[in-house]
């Protein structure tokens, strides 16, 4: 059975409030890539979170399995785009991740709404981020047919 | 209650095994156009990521973020925290089995026991730890620099 790894590396430096952190993904990304806590809960340009690298991972994790999904049904998508929201909440004064939101925009020939919409709910449940985080976070999936 | 969003968005185009994407972290920016493929997911990345890196990186930055905060509650605050995530995928199952934790801590006044108890009681409070809770297995290493 083959396995697959991937790393991620962080540094952070001093206090959760005023303390930042850099990471670096691979040998892809030119550079590290800074993260706060201040990203997280308000907004800083060019600075990620680790609520926005969720939705990355979903996002892309998702597009995959959809895309397997339509092509074993015989109806292969020309385009895909997913969006994927994920939410940070204070539950009972902790911080928890309670939603994605995934919006899946698909042009595919052949296939109506109601086929697209099977697919997608077949896709979530062979994602395996979506497994990764199944009763923990609810995972809700829209979908929009794309004619040209 | 407060709430923050975080949004990223992924255009893929073709099949699962000779399609690609590309994908933006659209709340911040701070990555565009970056390339994902299945191929990076299980053979060599060749420079582009995979969803299971960025569960790591997502992983490692909540993570470290937690353990700052756990640290200086308990009145040692961190001088650094290195923390390195591997995020395992099982390509049998295709299940996200393991995510392990490497962390370094430089943290003035605090033994290697009160570290390790630190570490673990973060574990129990960061949010993606919460958010993969009981579908991953999720392994924690620490020492002090």
């Amino acid at each position: 059975m083959v396995l697959a790894r991937r790393r991620a590396d962080i540094e952070w430096r001093g206090t959760l409030d005023e303390g930042e952190g850099s990471f670096t993904v691979g040998d892809w990304m030119l550079g590290e890539v800074p993260v706060t806590w201040i990203e997280r809960t308000s907004r800083i340009e060019n600075s990620t979170s680790p609520e926005e690298l969720m939705a990355a991972s979903h996002a892309s994790c998702y597009a995959m399995a959809l895309s397997l999904v339509l092509e074993q049904g015989g109806t292969p998508s020309e385009r895909l785009h997913v969006s994927a929201a994920c939410t940070l909440d204070t539950v009972n004064e902790s911080f928890k991740i309670t939603k994605v939101e995934l919006e899946v925009r698909g042009k595919i020939p052949n296939l109506d709404d109601d086929g697209l919409r099977e697919a997608a709910k077949r896709a979530e449940d062979i994602c395996p981020v979506s497994n990764a985080l199944r009763g923990n976070v609810e995972i809700t999936v829209d979908t929009i047919l794309e004619e040209e | 209650m407060a709430t923050a969003d975080r949004r990223a968005s992924v255009k893929w185009q073709g099949d699962l095994m000779s399609g690609s994407g590309t994908f933006d972290l659209a709340s911040s920016g701070a990555m565009t156009g970056a390339g994902v493929s299945f191929a990076t997911r299980t053979e060599d990345p060749n420079g582009e990521t995979s969803p299971e890196e960025l569960v790591a990186a997502a992983h490692a930055s909540c993570y470290a973020m937690a353990l700052s905060n756990t640290l200086a509650e308990g009145g040692n605050a961190p001088e650094s925290l290195e923390v390195d995530a591997k995020c395992t995928l099982d390509m049998g199952s295709l299940k996200v089995t393991t995510v392990t934790l490497d962390v370094r801590g430089q943290v003035p006044g605090l033994d290697e026991e009160g570290f390790q108890s630190a570490a673990e009681q973060a574990e129990q409070t960061c949010p993606i730890s919460n958010a993969l809770r009981g579908n991953v297995d999720i392994q924690l290493n620490t020492s002090l620099a």
